[in-house]
């Protein structure tokens, strides 16, 4: 089990086409039919190879814009690829601050939805049900719909369905910033408790602790490309190196400014 | 390998589950939301049916014979056909939340929610079966015949399916596909034979009957359910035809514009 691959990624690219003049209309797009519609192709993952064990923790870094999102979406199989191929065994979950949760349904429903789309059964769900609903301190409204939830309220359910849940791979975007302290507490002990051991969990985090921690490799993005996929350690050397450079370079520019 | 084949039926066996799920959850947030709650899925091809009734029958006379049942089972097929195809124009974006996180089949949101208003089909057909045969005066009887609407009904499904694959794709890159079909299926709705004679309709536009595969699963429904007489089979796999051909279509734009859906709507 332990040995075998959870995604598989070969060659995988994906650029997105922004254009100023959205041809979101069969009108539109017949009376500018000549017309160039101004495109600009943004390349955000460029031709990336690699693959995530089970259960392993694996780590991303990189700095803003340099294509972990987009890279964790196609991963998780949301996006379709440009070109490549990726391999996903199992059931995926991105998390970041909401996870897919309908604010027209109950939390009630939105448990059994998400844990049905989680790869659970009903029987499955019936029994975490109460562990849920206790984990996220929502035991008042479990019959309220979500959108009449506060935010907080809704960022507890979703982080405990993930939690109490969670699919066979995980794709955790800086998710340790959901509730007080206390219920911070509480999700880093089940995180630590069930998910390091047995599930395959890929985390983006702009904490360096946290990566050093937890993940047993760790993969360093910058400009859309995968500079370095390997040791966690080397890793976050690369990721602040990277980060002091840009800094060095932008340094002069604010003094001048703030000269001026 | 042998515990490969059972994970995955274990996992196929959850699949029908969530879908299931689904379908309950959708029935439930259509009609039980609504204050006069399940009341309204009953009420709602009744008031359809008194409407058209009212104007044909009472003002222009016309002669079709059980002209209340003739009206309901043409109104709560084409009800269905409707609220599976322009019903779900927009099913990728309000449905959003369920792929957008998860590696989750497109498929299944589209199944379970043509699955829940097949519930709401359901409950219309037995409420005509009791209209027909016990309040209608003259009626041909129940009989075997009557499960031919069982394959008839399968053909609906698919090409209602196949429909709301296409339109549901095209509308994340033109959203006015809303109105274009809003177009097209009033257009469908009057060239189908829903509200006057099949035979007027096949005389006046013949082969049409062929062309429009609603009119043609409407003809076939009267035929089974009321005349007591067998499908027209040749218009049968007609529309089965077309209802798998749209489907082939429906897959492969799914596939091509569909897979798109989480990052342009």
């Amino acid at each position: 089990m332990k040995n075998s691959i959870a995604i598989k990624a070969q060659n995988i690219s994906k650029s997105f086409h922004i254009s100023q003049d959205s041809h979101n209309t069969v009108k539109h797009r017949l009376f500018n039919i000549f017309k160039p519609s101004g495109k600009k192709i943004v390349p955000a993952v460029k031709n990336m190879s690699l693959e995530i064990m089970q259960g392993e923790c694996i780590g991303l870094l990189g700095r803003n814009g340099c294509g972990k999102s987009t890279l964790v979406k196609l991963l998780a199989g949301v996006y379709p690829t440009d070109s490549g191929h990726i391999t996903i065994n199992g059931s995926t979950m991105l998390m970041n601050l909401g996870v897919g949760m309908s604010h027209e349904l109950t939390a009630r429903e939105n448990i059994y939805v998400s844990g049905s789309v989680l790869g659970l059964k009903i029987k499955e769900i019936d029994t975490i049900f109460d562990q849920i609903v206790e984990f996220a301190e929502l035991e008042g409204f479990v019959d309220t719909k979500i959108k009449f939830y506060s935010s907080g309220m809704a960022a507890r359910l979703g982080f405990s369905i993930a939690v109490n849940a969670g699919a066979d791979i995980m794709f955790l975007d800086e998710i340790f910033a959901v509730g007080d302290a206390k219920f911070q507490e509480k999700a880093i002990r089940v995180f630590e408790s069930s998910w390091i051991n047995g599930k395959t969990v890929i985390l983006v985090s702009h904490s360096m602790d946290v990566i050093q921690q937890y993940c047993t490799r760790a993969a360093f993005l910058k400009d859309g490309e995968l500079k370095f996929f390997g040791d966690t350690q080397e890793a976050i050397n690369l990721y602040l190196k990277d980060n002091e450079i840009a800094s060095e370079t932008t340094a002069p520019a604010l003094q001048e400014a703030q000269a001026v | 390998m042998g515990v490969n084949t059972v994970r995955e039926r274990v996992s196929s066996s959850n699949k029908l589950e969530r879908i299931w799920l689904l379908a309950k959850i959708e029935y439930k947030l259509r009609y039980y939301e609504n204050r006069l709650g399940l009341l309204w899925a009953l009420i709602k091809p009744i008031t359809d049916v008194l409407i058209f009734y009212v104007v044909f029958k009472t003002i222009l006379k016309t002669d079709i014979p059980a002209f209340a049942s003739y009206l309901f089972i043409g109104l709560i097929l084409w009800n269905f056909f409707l609220e599976s195809t322009s019903g779900t124009i927009q099913i990728l974006y309000t449905k959003k939340y369920l792929y957008e996180y998860s590696n989750m089949n497109k498929m299944e949101i589209y199944i379970s929610t043509l699955l829940s208003s097949s519930i709401g089909l359901f409950f219309n057909m037995i409420m005509f079966i009791f209209f027909y045969n016990f309040i209608e005066s003259s009626t041909a009887g129940l009989g075997v015949h009557n499960l031919w609407i069982i394959p008839l009904f399968i053909n609906l499904f698919i090409l209602s399916l196949a429909l709301s694959l296409i339109l549901s794709s095209i509308y994340i890159f033109a959203k006015d596909i809303t109105q274009i079909w809003q177009v097209f299926s009033i257009a469908l709705f009057y060239l189908s034979p829903i509200f006057y004679r099949s035979e007027l309709f096949q005389t006046a536009l013949p082969a049409f009957d062929y062309l429009n595969p609603i009119a043609g699963i409407i003809i076939n429904a009267r035929r089974v359910m009321m005349q007591g007489v067998q499908l027209d089979f040749s218009l049968f796999l007609f529309d089965f035809g077309y209802a798998l051909l749209f489907l082939l279509g429906g897959l492969l734009l799914l596939n091509k514009l569909g897979s798109k859906a989480a990052e342009k709507l």
